[in-house]
């Protein structure tokens, strides 16, 4: 897999975990095992942005904005839909033998987009 | 809630890093997959060990590079550093990022708090089987070939 779009999926994770850790339920449950959801959310937050340095400057703008308007920048295909929007991908997408060697983006929504194993 | 767990009996780790990486290899992951999912459980280990009860670990995060609940008890009868204390009972989940949102992921901590409150997190500790570690938690066991 694109080293680049490893890590636009990796920082999609992180932002799901700041933002899990930031729901007031899931939080209290954290809490309720004994865990310390506030710090853990504070490292991320830093592990977060020592990751979104390392990306490509117009990769990361790209998330940014995509993230801000969809809350989800990067999608899966399945079934050669991006998940994202549902919309069919062109057969051209699905004619390279390593679909995931390049960051691709869904030519309808934007969002990134990688192929399901 | 019966949802179903894998099970990892024997585990062989002597590390924290190790042991996330032997429990996930038993759902079959394409190297990436695996790979991605171990950076993010590690990722959440290091902001903060999860730690969750005394010799009780529980790895996990919420990923979009799976779509179902994908969970595994495993146990080491020698225990592993985690990193500072030992654990003998690792119970990991990964949970799928739905459009619906983290309801689910919620529901599930949710349940594993309550099912480890009261006695549970005692009874899986001393249970003598995979069977019996998957019930204490209610959770249906799906046996594996691998599972010792």
């Amino acid at each position: 897999m694109n080293r680049a779009l490893e890590k636009l999926i990796s920082l999609h994770d992180l932002d799901v975990m700041i933002s899990d850790l930031a729901n007031k339920d899931i939080s209290k449950q954290e809490k309720k095992l004994g865990l310390s959801p506030d710090t853990a959310a504070k490292q991320l937050q830093k592990m977060r942005d020592e990751l979104a340095s390392t990306i490509d400057r117009k990769h990361r703008n790209l998330y940014d904005q995509l993230a801000g308007h969809y809350g989800n920048a990067v999608v899966p295909v399945v079934n050669q839909l991006c998940s994202g929007c549902f919309t069919q991908l062109p057969t051209a997408f699905f004619a390279s033998p390593d679909r995931n060697d390049q960051v691709e983006t869904c030519p309808s929504c934007g969002r990134f987009i990688y192929w399901c194993d | 809630m019966k949802r179903q767990c894998l099970c990892k009996w024997s585990m062989s780790s002597n590390n924290r890093e190790d042991a996330i990486t032997e429990l996930l290899k038993e759902f079959s992951f394409q190297k990436t997959t695996e790979s991605l999912l171990l950076t993010a459980l590690e990722t959440r280990e290091l902001a903060e060990p999860t730690v969750v009860h005394k010799s009780i670990a529980m790895p996990h995060c919420r990923s979009i590079l799976v779509d179902d609940f994908m969970i595994i008890i495993g146990k080491s009868e020698k225990g592993i550093p985690w990193p500072e204390e030992k654990v003998t009972v690792i119970i990991l989940f990964i949970t799928p990022v739905k459009p619906s949102g983290p309801s689910e992921h919620m529901e599930l901590i949710k349940h594993l708090a309550k099912a480890l409150r009261s006695g549970g997190a005692e009874k899986i500790l001393s249970a003598g089987s995979s069977s019996e570690a998957a019930s204490i938690l209610k959770f249906s066991y799906e046996e594996n070939q691998t599972d010792e």
